[in-house]
């Protein structure tokens, strides 16, 4: 151990009283830090993952529509399959899936139970299971499976009335009963659900009225049985995205090739009827991506803009989101309000601990002056007092680090070991957790440090810049 | 000692002069000097003569308005920086009247310093302080931290501390000038047995005529100008005295 060093722990250990109360502030700012930064980020990867679902790593829609569409209501995107095989081909280690959204109400007649609605995403249950994981998050029921009565072989029973007079036209459809053994199209829906409408269950058979269009006012109510509930740690978004098979929703919606003439009735409208329809896989309406594991972890929203960058090269007349495009748009700019909020707290207390570090070490070099001017009468080199000075904020900054990343640690794993939850929005409850990632642990223990020393630079400067005659002068003076 | 043999130190026609307030205080006037290896020098004058500012200025802690300090021959004036810290521990050893000891350290920490400063080894250094330890009469006291030692027993450590580098010249500020006579006179015996003993050369500065006398060597210092050396023959001590016999009489009433 070098003499600084040893006499910097001198120093340390004379000062401790003081040192400690700085230490503990510092400590407890860091734990504070890690604490929310880590309900952040478990709160974010929740929201994220729920995001993915609709999203994947980005999504590909119609020119013609925005990201508000997101919800269900885009219209369908022209050569949808086209844009996946394309995208699967040109571009190693993507992968996509076509998928078909909707909107969808429902309603139970009963009295406490209120009319509600739902985006619903017709997935393909191979590959978006592969791009964003829906099975594991089945909580309840079960995934889809062979032989699930995906189609039926036509389309729902379809009437669309002109608009008299400012009445819009209006467009509806049925399918419900219209054979002895029509049954009804599986869906998987949010856990939560359960929740606010204790009518819904696995198993449970009931109609939704789903459109069929992201831009007319064209419905078709028909059955459907809830076959799995999944939770994906977002009560909210999990009680709006349902899941049915893309097939079906594409029988709903229309997209295949449908046999027979449509019967117009003068006054009242055009008559679709029950037709036979051939699904047509290659239509839908968006495509989601899912880009190969990130190297950057650290910045998935970077890297996120990365692929979007990407697939806009590929396709530069489409609307392409990510994630976090969404993610924004539904939680506006939270995220980033939450980190700046956050941030500033703990810089306004980090900058108190500093002026403090300074204010003592400033007292303390007064009170040693001689001893400086000794030193220096000794031998010792101005980087020698310097660094005496600057060791004691580096030690100060390590032990607050190391308290802060404890403790942190400590309630982390009591809060993530106990299972604390929160009563949310209609009796469903919110888990809360902590993610703690290599960045965030890094920050808090070099934050300190960095800011400790800093802070302990200019009296360490100021020590090590004294004249000896004036230090041993000034000491005489002081005592 | 010889005066053939070449200086340690030699002070050429060295000034210093301090401004405040635009006026201009001459601490030191043309002075020249020369310290020869073995020599046990005092030196003398009344407070404010500018005895401090000389034993700086030889010790290297402050610089001269004009002329040129040689140690062992070498212009001082043209070293500077890391060099000047290294040459001050290397080459001098320093004694201060408050001794100046680190009160978290043990005596043995504090003599070893020094060295520690200097990047010695600490296994040799440790030997040497324990030797020194022994010599001043302290070893007792080795584990002992420096604040609970009385004023005699500090100045011992300190003394030995500056000992430690084996420096050609140690320079002492008033050594006795916060102890009582008994712990003067003690001192004052410690530092003739090490300049006899280790061959040091030793200069200090003191107020007290009683403590002067122990030096082989008188320098006698008024208005920041030499007026009197034992060195030169026609200097004797008794002269000298005449020189400040008001300023013992002052001591005297004290």
């Amino acid at each position: 151990m070098g003499v600084s060093s040893r006499l910097a722990f001198g120093e340390f250990k004379e000062h401790k009283k003081i040192y400690a109360i700085i230490i503990v502030v510092i400590a407890l700012t860091m734990t504070s830090f890690m604490l929310e930064n880590a309900y952040i980020n478990y709160m974010m990867q929740v929201v994220d993952d729920t995001t993915k679902l609709t999203t994947s790593d980005a999504v590909i829609i119609d020119p013609s529509c925005n990201i508000r569409d997101i919800y269900g209501t885009e219209v369908e995107l022209k050569n949808a399959g086209k844009i996946a095989s394309e995208i699967e081909e040109r571009l190693p280690g993507y992968t996509t899936s076509v998928r078909v959204t909707s909107q969808g109400s429902y309603a139970f007649d009963v009295e406490n139970e209120a009319v509600d609605g739902c985006t619903i995403q017709g997935i393909d249950p191979k590959k978006d299971n592969a791009l964003v994981n829906i099975k594991d998050k089945i909580v309840k029921g079960r995934f889809f499976e062979e032989g699930d009565p995906i189609t039926r072989g036509h389309t729902p029973i379809y009437i669309q009335i002109e608009g008299l007079g400012n009445l819009p036209n209006f467009a509806y459809g049925t399918s419900e009963k219209m054979l002895e053994d029509e049954k009804p199209y599986p869906i998987i829906i949010g856990a939560t659900v359960t929740k606010v409408h204790p009518s819904i269950n696995v198993g449970k058979t009931f109609s939704v009225t789903i459109s069929t269009s992201g831009r007319k006012t064209s419905f078709a109510s028909v059955n459907v049985k809830v076959i799995g509930l999944y939770e994906s740690g977002t009560p909210t978004l999990d009680t709006m995205i349902w899941f049915m098979h893309a097939d079906s929703l594409r029988e709903i919606k229309g997209y295949g090739e449908i046999t027979g003439d449509d019967w117009y009735i003068p006054g009242v409208g055009t008559f679709r009827g029950y037709k036979p329809i051939e699904v047509d896989e290659n239509r839908g309406d968006v495509v989601i991506v899912k880009a190969p594991q990130a190297i950057n972890y650290l910045d998935p929203i970077g890297y996120s803009e990365g692929v979007k960058d990407t697939l806009e090269k590929l396709l530069p007349n489409h609307n392409i989101y990510t994630w976090h495009d969404f993610l924004v748009y539904i939680a506006g700019s939270m995220q980033d309000v939450v980190t700046i909020m956050l941030w500033g707290s703990i810089a306004v207390t980090l900058i108190l601990c500093c002026a403090s570090i300074k204010y003592v070490m400033d007292s303390i070099i007064l009170r040693k002056t001689r001893e400086i001017g000794s030193l220096k009468a000794f031998g010792a080199r101005d980087r020698v007092i310097f660094k005496i000075f600057l060791y004691q904020g580096l030690i100060i900054g390590f032990i607050a680090g190391l308290i802060g990343i404890f403790l942190s640690i400590v309630v982390m794993n009591f809060v993530n070991w106990y299972g604390l939850n929160l009563e949310f929005v209609a009796g469903t409850q919110i888990k809360i957790g902590f993610i703690i990632n290599w960045l965030t642990l890094l920050v808090s223990m070099l934050l300190p440090i960095c800011l400790a020393v800093l802070a302990a630079a200019a009296p360490a400067k100021k020590a090590s810049t004294l004249s000896p005659v004036e230090a041993l002068r000034k000491g005489e003076l002081a005592l | 000692m010889s005066k053939k043999q070449k200086p340690i130190i030699r002070l050429d026609k060295i000034s210093k002069k301090y401004g405040e307030y635009k006026v201009e205080i001459k601490a030191l006037d043309n002075v020249s000097l020369e310290i020869h290896p073995g020599e046990f020098v005092s030196i003398i004058g009344p407070s404010g003569c500018g005895k401090s500012t000389l034993l700086h200025c030889m010790g290297l802690l402050d610089r001269p308005t004009s002329g040129t300090v040689y140690i062992e021959g070498k212009d001082t004036s043209k070293i500077t920086g890391k060099e000047i810290s290294s040459f001050r521990g290397d080459k001098l050893g320093f004694v201060f009247q408050n001794y100046n000891l680190i009160p978290r350290l043990t005596v043995l920490e504090n003599v070893m310093l020094p060295g520690l400063i200097m990047n010695k080894d600490p296994d040799d250094l440790e030997k040497r302080s324990r030797l020194l330890l022994k010599e001043v009469g302290i070893a007792h006291r080795i584990n002992h931290k420096g604040i609970h030692l009385s004023g005699g027993e500090q100045q011992k450590v300190a003394i030995a501390r500056a000992l430690i580098n084996e420096p050609v010249l140690v320079l002492a500020d008033e050594p006795t000038g916060a102890l009582d006579s008994e712990n003067s006179n003690e001192i004052m015996d410690i530092l003739v047995k090490m300049n006899e003993k280790q061959h040091s050369t030793f200069v200090f500065v003191s107020h007290d005529l009683d403590v002067a006398r122990y030096g082989k060597r008188t320098i006698a210092i008024k208005d920041g100008k030499i007026i009197s050396d034992t060195s030169d023959d026609s200097n004797d001590f008794k002269s000298m005295l005449k020189t400040f016999d008001k300023h013992k009489k002052i001591r005297r009433g004290r």
